[in-house]
């Protein structure tokens, strides 16, 4: 009882909402720090998939290297990377990235290579060249697969940007960080609290993608297999 | 006009799965490719759009070799249906139908307004634009998989076992559409099957593939069934191809006996005494309107006390009717054959009853046919 009495007087001290220490801003650095990592894996990962998908060309490769890299311990990157690249932001989102590539990159090539051969021989049949199949049958059908492989990036991405305090940059891992320097637990806990929070926020915003972003027919359609 | 001269599939792994095929499909004509599994039909049917490319030989579409084409332009320019419809799951209908009007550069609005126009040519209501695929049933899908292949307005129709994946009554009525489609827009179809029946319904003319892609046999539906070129065709048509061959015959030649068909007011006696006078055994009872009743034998006749209406004793069923104008022999055989007292009932387009056939006449019909 006493822990969640200190938990709630830690999240009420007004001094906790101000200033760079303050919760909005770490938020705000782990939101940036997660985005950003997330982005760069998208645009490294998505193409790459589509392309694998589409041409059924270095589909091996892709897997291979997929599961390779979700071996790897990615706090042994993180130190890795800085050995290598010095302390910084950089190396801890290029930490990120390698995290979310292999989720994003796996689901973009199943869901594309999954599309049913008929429906491929259909558009073909009509008369869309490659890139038409890709754009106007695969990536569309593809899209609920490509966005759970994100949403399992997002979610990885925004539990491990914590690491970032670990080489000296902000984000929520601070809490965890200087708490544990300091055996704060209070800390620790109020920064476990509003990582989960912003986990869960993260999966909520996937559910509102798949809405925008997933024609009716295939949302329906996978609601019927189910 | 699509001419096949030499043309062959020789897949890598050594399948010769279309051995050297020698064919003119006809302009505005149905022509099925029929045969057993395997015996390159699909294959010869991807050669016209360039889905497959021959390993030898030319295909022209009106005497212009098809490798001098963009396939996507061919393609464009050449409707496709395949079997269970192939739509895109992700697109409405109304869209699904729209596809290739799309891909040729055509507004969206008028893409759209087009493929309005192609659901109702197809039997589909305008309600049912802007579901999706998989609310669908099976025969609705395979119409838009028509309208989709349609709505360019394509000279040549490619169907590849469109029908195959339904149940025979949806079926049966995919088949009536396309025959009135056929009517209205004579287009060039090329149509796969392996359901004689379904060929014979069909076709113009019918290719008959055997097994190693050869053709056997390429003729009219007529003379397909009565002149099989060899063992192979014959048992692949089928033991009942002589029946299956009278629906090429109207029934109008038939003579019909009217004077053993009663009123179900009409007395006993007045049966008994034509049936009798006749050696006939059977009577057919209508009513006021000329719609059948049932039949009633001599021996009920010789049973049933004077004075009594023949629409009071029991009658036994007529079973179903041949239209003496529409249909075909092969109807009215059947129609004879389903019947307790072995003889077809003859209506009008209105079901009033013409006449009976007995099994004299029909037997003699049918024998001069076969001649
Ligand atoms: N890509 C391919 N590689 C090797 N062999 C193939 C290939 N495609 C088809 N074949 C073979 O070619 C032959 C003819 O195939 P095709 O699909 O034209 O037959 P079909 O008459 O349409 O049969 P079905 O009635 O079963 O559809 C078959 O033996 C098939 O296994
Ligand atoms: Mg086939």
């Amino acid at each position: 009882m006493d822990i969640l009495n200190e938990l709630v007087a830690w999240f009420s001290d007004p001094a906790q909402w101000t200033g760079p220490a303050g919760i909005p801003a770490r938020m705000g650095e782990h939101v940036y720090y997660s985005l950003t990592g997330l982005l760069i894996s998208a645009v490294i990962a998505v193409p790459i998939g589509l392309f694998t998908g589409h041409t059924g060309m270095g589909g091996f490769l892709t897997a291979s290297l997929a599961n390779f890299a979700r071996a790897l311990p990615t706090i042994g990157v993180l130190f890795l990377i800085v050995l290598a690249a010095g302390i910084g932001l950089a190396p801890v989102i290029a930490a990120l990235v390698a995290l979310a590539v292999p989720p994003i990159l796996v689901n973009t090539h199943e869901g594309v290579r999954g599309v049913e051969p008929r429906l491929k021989d259909a558009a073909l049949g009509m008369g869309m060249r490659g890139g038409e199949v890709l754009f106007k049958l695969e990536l569309p059908v593809a899209t609920p697969l490509i966005l759970i492989g994100m949403r399992t990036a997002a979610v990885q991405v925004v539990a491990t940007a914590t690491i970032a305090a670990y080489v000296g940059v902000g984000g929520l891992g601070r809490y965890i960080v200087d708490g544990q320097a300091r055996q704060d637990l209070t800390m620790m806990l109020g920064g476990s609290v509003l990582v989960v929070a912003l986990a869960v926020v993260t999966t909520l915003l996937f559910a509102g993608l798949r809405r925008l972003l997933v024609a009716p027919g295939l949302r329906a359609e996978a609601a019927a297999a189910r | 006009m699509i001419t096949f001269e030499g043309a062959a599939k020789i897949y890598p792994d050594g399948t010769v799965a279309v051995a050297h095929l020698d064919l003119t499909v006809e302009t505005g004509k149905t022509t099925v490719f029929v045969g057993p599994s395997g015996s390159g039909k699909t294959t010869s049917l991807r050669m016209i759009n360039r889905m497959v490319e021959p390993t030898d030989g030319t295909v022209r579409i009106d005497g212009a070799d098809i490798r001098g084409r963009n396939p996507a332009q061919l393609r464009r320019a050449i409707g496709y249906v395949i079997q269970q419809a192939g739509l895109f799951p992700h697109r409405t209908v109304l869209d699904n139908i729209a596809t290739v009007p799309l891909l040729l550069g055509w507004r969206r609005r008028r893409a759209r307004a087009r493929a309005a126009e192609l659901m109702e040519l197809v039997g589909l209501e305008p309600a049912q634009a802007k579901r999706y695929p998989h609310q669908l049933s099976g025969g609705q899908q395979q119409r838009v998989g028509v309208a989709r292949a349609l709505a360019a307005d394509p000279p040549i129709l490619l169907m590849d076992e469109p029908f195959s994946a339904v149940d025979p009554v949806v079926r049966t009525s995919l088949q009536d559409e396309l025959i009135r489609l056929q009517q209205e827009l004579h287009k060039t179809v090329v149509f796969v099957t392996h359901d004689i029946d379904e060929a014979v319904r069909l076709g113009d003319r019918i290719a008959v593939f055997r097994p190693g892609g050869e053709l056997a046999q390429y003729d009219s539906p007529e003379r397909l069934l009565a002149e099989p070129v060899d063992a192979f065709v014959e048992s692949f048509i089928g033991y009942d191809r002589g029946v299956r061959r009278l629906s090429f015959f109207p029934a109008r030649g038939l003579s019909l006996r009217e004077d053993v068909v009663f009123d179900d007011e009409d007395r006993v006696e007045r049966a008994r005494s034509v049936v009798a006078g006749d050696g006939e055994p059977w009577a057919l009872v209508v009513d006021s309107a000329r719609i059948p009743q049932g039949w009633v034998s001599a021996a009920q006749l010789d049973r049933a006390p004077a004075g009594v209406p023949l629409g009071s004793l029991e009658l036994a069923p007529y079973g179903h009717t041949f239209d003496v104008g529409t249909d075909s022999l092969r109807a009215a055989l059947d129609a004879a054959v389903l019947s307790p007292a072995g003889r077809a009932v003859g209506v009008d387009d209105e079901g009033r009853v013409v006449g009976v056939v007995s099994q004299d006449d029909l037997g003699a019909a049918i024998w001069s046919v076969s001649e």
